[in-house]
């Protein structure tokens, strides 16, 4: 009886929710928009140094949500390794020995690093940039994890830390000097802009591949004991 | 003058975070009370410029909105930058004497601290919705992060649960403003403000904003979406639980009065702010009753959160459909509220986790005989149990009195019983815990005596909760002069 009763309300809620959302959505095609941002973007893209304009607006338009977004990765990349048990990075255990995936990384692992680096340069005319450049460095980490190459700069250590924490420093640093120098706050000088975005853009990349490779590896173990404080 | 203030308040918190984590537990809390000092200064000067000259706007990267994200720096936002730079200051001091400095994991406190700093900013400062949305994730992974700090078993499983409400939350809030985003074609919440005021797309923006209450009430704690609160503020080491309590539940809570006060006129309804009103209410009754029956004292603690947050939620059904005065008054006592629970709540926790050192244990019937060996952290533990029950002259007093008020000018006399009867379990609860540590039979002699240090902090936020009832008029009066300034900008 309970069970029905269950199905019955989670029927209904998903029911109601898809109502309102469909409701809502036939009411969005059916308004024109009161701003045009679109037009807006397009006017305004001959000052922000790129021509991508999903990269104008992340890394000029928008660039104090994209900072922040990448302290969200950081703070992802601290708790992983706050959790990590150290060991696991020698635990033999945790390699494959497939004949496969060694003869597989020969050829993917360049290939990866090329496609990020052109994932990375494409940024400013056409789709791509740091994020998906990251992702796939990071993706390339992790089959060389796999195949069991030891990368001892993601033992947890300040070499770590420092590549964690690196992409973030220099969009900072970028940032604060364009605030000391009497704009405000992300604001860059217009003939500098171009620079800078990549600038930016490079060391982010090694910086979101770091975080996700971090979080890859640590394993959330501690058999530490700490005094009681809470417990349910 | 103040895009350098503006520059240190945004720039201190992230730079901060980066040089904790590059340093070890000892330096890095060094360099965090250098920084602590920074943050309190700069937030001060803020607060006495927009009391001066009132709010302004603060556009980033020197594009206007809606192109850009503009900042809001009103009278409100001040005030909650400040309470947020003295609570935290308060539980960054009493955490690096707290934690043990040679657990390798602590030092991973210091840089998560100040993302939670750095987010909660954000959040009082964000007038863009996905701006916003930023926000709330970085506090929520913060929070998340310093929750399962270290690792063991019971705090990753409440951690977790902690992650999967706040996603689900950050879920439905981000579906909202893409349905606003799409509605509007653009994210500044003031542009969308006025874009209702002209009678333009009305029709179906309420089910996003309905969405994006869901969301936020989540992550707010808000009953019956309460579970996750109290196994994850249990858990926590208590510097953190304070942190949690006393800013991070008000950072939801704080977008989604934001956002009742901007366009609930239009979009809002009569049902929706009474549903909110009588959730409210029955987290004040379920939270108190559940703090009353609670064996172990940091989840008395939590539950009390549970409780206390449900009165904020009475801020929707008395700025309904209501004069400009009635408004202004529930919002007074909404900022009154939300500071004094933070006060009394960081104080609590901070003196919750002075008594579980002393005692070692985090049940309540161990606390007994504790009345001989620690008075002054139980004292201060009491002095903010008066502020959470309502009584004069503390600042939950006076937040409950003009709650009190602003119920009879609209009418709604229905929420005099929650008042009273909330005001009524928290004595019973705090008077549960004195009777707990004055039990005379208890044959434990040996106490581990906290410093000096550690029993001060509390004591200075419960005294500042207490006077707060006294100093209310100058916080109001910045906080009420600024909403006038921030409207229609």
């Amino acid at each position: 009886m309970t069970r029905v009763l269950a199905i019955l309300t989670v029927t209904a809620v998903c029911f109601a929710f898809l109502s309102g959302l469909v409701y809502s959505i036939w009411q969005i095609g059916a308004t024109t928009t009161p701003v045009d941002l679109p037009a807006l973007l397009a006017g305004n893209l001959d000052d922000s140094g790129v021509e991508n304009p999903v990269t104008a607006v992340l890394l000029n338009f928008r660039s104090y949500d994209t900072l922040l977004e990448i302290g969200v990765l950081v703070i992802a990349g601290i708790a992983g390794i706050s959790v990590a048990k150290t060991s696991s990075l020698e635990d033999p255990e945790l390699r494959t020995s497939d004949e496969l995936l060694y003869a597989l990384q020969r050829w993917l692992v360049p290939l990866t690093l090329l496609l990020a680096g052109y994932l990375l340069w494409a940024g400013s005319d056409r789709p791509g940039g740091a994020f998906q450049a990251g992702a796939v460095l990071a993706a390339s980490g992790v089959l060389m994890r796999l195949g069991g190459i030891p990368m001892d700069f993601l033992r947890p250590g300040l070499m770590l830390r420092l590549g964690l924490s690196l992409g973030f420093s220099v969009f900072l640093l970028v940032a604060v000097a364009s605030a000391l120098s009497g704009s405000r706050f992300l604001a860059y000088p217009p003939e500098m802009a171009r620079t800078l975005i990549v600038a930016i853009e490079t060391v982010l990349t090694l910086s979101i591949a770091m975080v996700l490779l971090a979080l890859f590896v640590s394993a959330p173990i501690n058999n530490a004991e700490e005094p009681e404080e809470g417990g349910s | 003058m103040t895009l350098w203030l503006m520059a240190g308040l945004l720039f201190t918190p992230l730079a901060w975070a980066v040089l904790t984590l590059l340093t070890g537990f000892r330096r890095g809390r060094a360099i965090t009370w250098l920084g602590i000092v920074i943050q309190v200064l700069v937030s001060l000067a803020l607060w006495a410029v927009v009391a001066a000259e009132g709010g302004f706007q603060y556009p980033l990267g020197g594009w206007q909105a809606p192109l850009g994200i503009e900042l809001r720096m009103d009278g409100l936002a001040v005030t909650f930058v400040l309470l947020t730079a003295l609570v935290a200051a308060a539980s960054g001091l009493h955490a690096g004497f707290y934690l043990d400095p040679d657990k390798d994991w602590h030092r991973y406190f210091w840089p998560l601290f100040w993302f939670l700093w750095a987010g909660l900013n954000v959040v009082w400062l964000g007038n863009d919705l996905f701006n916003l949305y930023v926000g709330l994730e970085l506090i929520s992974l913060a929070a998340v992060g310093l929750v399962a700090l270290g690792g063991q078993s019971e705090a990753l499983r409440a951690a977790i649960r902690y992650l999967m409400a706040a996603l689900l939350g950050s879920l439905a809030y981000l579906l909202g403003v893409a349905l606003f985003y799409g509605q509007f074609g653009s994210l500044s919440l003031s542009g969308i403000a006025s874009a209702l005021n002209q009678d333009i797309a009305v029709e179906g923006s309420g089910f996003a904003l309905i969405l994006m209450f869901f969301g936020l009430a989540l992550k707010t704690a808000l009953f019956p979406m309460h579970r996750w609160l109290p196994p994850a503020h249990g858990i926590a080491r208590s510097p953190v639980s304070a942190l949690l309590s006393a800013l991070v539940v008000k950072g939801s809570f704080y977008i989604a009065a934001r956002l009742w006060l901007e366009l609930g006129a239009t979009l809002g309804s009569l049902a929706l702010a009474q549903l909110l009103g009588v959730l409210g209410g029955m987290a004040v009754f379920w939270g108190g009753w559940q703090a009353f029956r609670h064996s172990k004292l940091k989840q008395v603690v939590a539950y009390s959160s549970v409780a206390q947050i449900g009165y904020l939620f009475l801020l929707f059904p008395l700025t309904w459909n209501t004069t400009e005065a009635v408004i202004i008054q529930a919002q007074q006592a909404m900022t009154l509220q939300v500071i004094s629970h933070a006060l009394a709540k960081a104080a609590m926790f901070l003196s919750a986790g002075n008594l579980i050192l002393s005692v070692g244990s985090n049940r309540l019937n161990a606390l007994a005989g504790v009345s001989h060996f620690l008075p002054f952290s139980l004292f201060s533990f009491g002095l903010a149990g008066v502020s959470l029950m309502g009584l004069p002259p503390t600042g939950g007093f006076a937040a409950k009195w003009l709650f009190l008020q602003a119920s009879l000018a609209t009418g709604q006399w229905w929420w005099l019983v929650v008042l009273l009867g909330g005001g009524l379990l928290s004595a019973a609860y705090v008077f549960r815990v004195y009777r707990a540590s004055f039990v005379e039979d208890s044959d434990i002699d040996h106490f581990f005596h906290p410093s000096r240090r550690l029993e001060i902090i509390p004591m200075i936020l419960a005294l500042l909760s207490l006077g707060l009832g006294l100093m209310a008029e100058p916080v109001l009066s910045v906080m009420a002069l600024a909403f006038a300034n921030g409207e229609g900008t």
